[in-house]
């Protein structure tokens, strides 16, 4: 049998070394790309009439018309209904206050009049309040915070065999440790942080405490049953015994997550590509903080525990 | 103390299973028949609805009546909120709700979302697309509804009636905005009669009372900005500054909710601030409905290939679960059209993860009937026991998923919000499909014979163990 709490150290290294490799992508790329959903600005997307259009000079006549900060950039989608391809021009304005009516009108007409722009279309516009953006995180962290208390004291009154508070407080560790890595991935990708990511942290963390749980379960069931056994090899074989159940659950979710994200990278739709990345890589993570860290962090918290009393008796 | 009353759990309910295990059989075999049945008809009314003919049964089918949200049809989004140097009480907030409702009626405008966020008060206004609109017009309307709402009760010109009801004389203004303290809806215990009660300003009350004098039998008309809201007629003439409306209509619940709505309008004529609009999003058509396509085409693929994958690992049960799974997207869609929550694009996606986790809880008791299995018990046996283990698991891991999805409905807004609301509706359903239908199929088939044997369970070793 694999000795999933003896060999901890190796998983500990492993998890630090991304965070290490997080904390370089932090600093190599000066921070996490933050979308303009946190900074503020509008983007605006025209329907071009083909893929033939210079991009920096719809920046240049952008930046004219707005006389603001544009980015350019050329994107394009599939209609998925008549199989033909849309091609777009988008324009990123950053400034905190959105554009006004007036602005919007001036940008317009101005692309309107250099390039060609598919007959019959609308602008896509999007405008993002900065302020609404990090009120979203803060709330957020805010529930996750909230919920992690919750979920401690959950464990704390269900996993009382287990200790408790240690069994709760080795969960959360757990999904921090998800959490870390999620946030990893966009330091090191530079994939823009948005509701998207927000939205991949919160379903990873209701996934990771779940199949966490279960294995607690089996600990729990086992410490009753062998009471002889040391803590480390109950939960070993507590992990052993729901393996089987800890991969296939793993299985049929990736297998959505990765259907979804071909699917939407065939047709280039940006948006849920963007949802789905983060989710695969918190899933990949939910999965191995189950086995490899929220246990033997469980046993060795439990052990120092042990240690304490015991030289506190003496 | 707290290992014994655990094994106490275990033991209450292995003496359950020993009763009645012939009983059983029939039981099982009848419900899962009629579970069947029902999961049947409501994948078959989600895809098709249902009519029958000569009833006043009609349901659409899901398709048609889901709302998706702005994303996917394509339109225009705005945030509404009072100017900075505003900070409104609730009451306010709800008063420029009903502002905008009134103004969007106005134009005409009904298939829309107007939601107030109390918390944050701003209100979100989203409308659609519609078919050969021009971009201009949607964002016309919403800069024009967050204009300072003028209520106003005058005296008409009766005889001059315009599609919009009567016509407005503007030099005889009896009331204006201002002049009403508070509107609230009420009715009198004796009677039933429903009505809008009106606290009037003593100036208002003075101006109220000689109007009233003079016009009684005849109508006056309350409107916002330009628009007819209620013409009741004097009865009497009215002194000292409280006044009722009585509201007519076909039942006591439609005419009360008239009153609230009166109500509201009549005290958002109150409203002294003016709504702003920074942000108005559109959204293309076009890319949306491609999108929905695409994710929908995704949604399906994932079914297939997670229904199969079950088939192949677990065999017998595997079909068990692909029932139950089916029940489970069907369930949650019909939920989500029914509550008329909008779906986005990360909603739509979100279900589709709920696939996935959603055979977690077959997957725990299959593994675990395995393994009671592997350790020499029959299947039926295993089955029980199995089921029984399985249980605890799957209560506290739904639970503490549960505690997340609640924390976030309560503090989360808008997107969060709607999130929140779907992985709730999902960890329930998977509980529920869990314990009452693969329980009740599982029962059922193992009460037949020939579906007894190892390895339609997946595991190794033939039948020694039937």
């Amino acid at each position: 049998m694999f000795d999933f709490i003896g060999n901890r150290k190796y998983f500990y290294a492993f998890s630090a070394l991304i965070l290490v490799a997080g904390i370089i992508g932090l600093i190599v790329n000066q921070g996490l790309n933050l979308d303009i959903q946190f900074q503020g600005g509008t983007i605006v997307e025209f329907q071009m009439k083909d893929e033939n259009f210079d991009v920096s000079k719809a920046e240049a006549v952008a930046e004219e018309a707005t006389g603001k900060i544009v980015s350019a950039q050329s994107s394009y989608s599939l209609d998925s209904e008549k199989n033909e391809r849309i091609d777009m021009l988008v324009l990123s304005v950053s400034s905190s206050n959105a554009l006004s009516e007036e602005e919007h009108e001036k940008l317009s007409k101005a692309i309107q009049e250099n390039f060609e722009i598919q007959e019959n279309t609308v602008a896509n516009t999007r405008h993002v309040d900065p302020v609404m953006g990090k009120e979203l995180a803060l709330k957020s962290l805010f529930s996750i915070a909230l919920a992690s208390v919750f979920m401690i004291l959950y464990v704390w009154i269900r996993f009382k065999v287990m200790g408790g508070l240690v069994a709760g407080v080795a969960a959360v560790v757990a999904l921090l440790h998800d959490v870390m890595v999620m946030i990893t991935l966009y330091a090191i990708t530079g994939l823009p942080v948005n509701d998207s990511f927000i939205a991949a942290i919160l379903t990873i963390v209701g996934y990771s405490i779940n199949d966490t749980i279960v294995i607690f379960d089996r600990i729990r069931e086992n410490s009753a049953l062998l009471r002889k056994e040391s803590l480390a090899s109950i939960t070993n074989k507590s992990i052993v015994q729901t393996l089987s159940r800890t991969i296939n659950t793993s299985v049929t979710t990736i297998t959505c997550i990765l259907t979804v994200y071909i699917f939407a990278s065939y047709n280039n739709i940006e948006s849920i590509k963007n949802f789905m990345l983060p989710l695969l890589a918190g899933l990949l993570s939910g999965t191995y903080s189950t086995i490899f860290i929220a246990n033997p962090v469980y046993v060795m918290l439990k052990e120092r525990q042990a240690k304490k009393q015991a030289t506190a008796k003496a | 103390m707290t290992s014994k009353s655990y094994s106490y759990i275990i033991s209450s309910c292995g003496q359950e299973q020993k009763g009645g295990i012939l009983q059983m059989k029939g039981n099982y075999g009848i419900k899962s028949f009629l579970l069947i049945l029902i999961i049947g008809l409501l994948t078959y009314i989600s895809i098709a609805g249902l009519e029958i003919p000569g009833t006043e049964i009609n349901i659409e089918r899901v398709a048609d009546t889901i709302r998706y949200g702005i994303d996917i049809r394509g339109g225009v989004r705005a945030v509404l909120s009072a100017p900075a140097d505003i900070d409104p009480t609730e009451e306010q907030m709800e008063a420029a709700k009903a502002v905008v409702e009134n103004r969007l009626d106005f134009q005409r405008v009904y298939d829309r979302t107007v939601l107030l966020e109390k918390s944050n008060k701003r209100i979100i206004v989203e409308i659609p697309w519609r078919q050969d609109e021009k971009e201009f017009d949607a964002r016309k309307a919403i800069s024009e509804i967050g204009m300072t709402a003028q209520l106003t009760f005058r005296e008409v010109d009766e005889t001059k009636i315009d599609e919009n009801g009567y016509l407005p004389l503007d030099d005889k203004i009896i009331l204006k905005g201002n002049d009403v303290k508070k509107a609230a809806p009420g009715a009198d215990p004796n009677t039933g009669m429903v009505f809008v009660s009106l606290e009037l300003s003593s100036e208002g009350a003075k101006k109220f009372e000689e109007a009233t004098g003079r016009l009684v039998g005849r109508p006056i008309a309350i409107f916002m900005d330009e628009q007819l809201i209620s013409a009741p007629t004097v009865d009497e003439k009215i002194a000292g500054g409280n006044a009722i409306i009585r509201m007519g209509g076909a039942n006591a619940s439609e005419a009360s909710k008239a009153a609230t709505d009166l109500a509201n309008t009549i005290n958002a004529g109150a409203l002294e601030f003016k709504l702003e609009a920074p942000h108005v999003e559109s959204i293309s058509a076009i890319l949306g409905k491609s999108a929905l396509n695409v994710i929908l085409y995704a949604g399906l693929v994932s079914l297939i290939l997670v229904g199969l994958f079950m088939l192949l690992y677990y065999r017998l049960p595997g079909i068990i679960a692909d029932i139950a799974l089916l029940f489970q997207i069907v369930a949650q869609v019909l939920i989500i059209s029914s509550v008329g929550m909008s779906l986005t694009l990360a909603g739509i996606a979100g279900i589709i993860l709920t696939i996935g986790m959603g055979v977690d809880a077959n997957v725990i008791i299959y593994e675990r009937i395995k393994e009671e299995i592997r350790a020499g018990k029959t299947v039926k046996a295993a089955i029980d026991v199995g089921f029984d283990r399985a249980f605890t698991a799957i209560f506290d891991g739904n639970i503490t998923t549960l505690i997340v999805a609640v924390v976030l409905y309560m503090l989360g807004s808008g997107p969060i919000q709607s999130f929140a609301f779907t992985l709730g509706i999902g960890v329930l359903l998977n509980f529920v499909t869990a314990i009452a239908i693969s329980r009740t199929f599982l029962r059922a088939v193992s009460g037949v014979k020939p579906l007894r044997s190892n390895w339609l369970y997946g595991v190794k070793g033939g039948n020694k163990n039937v």
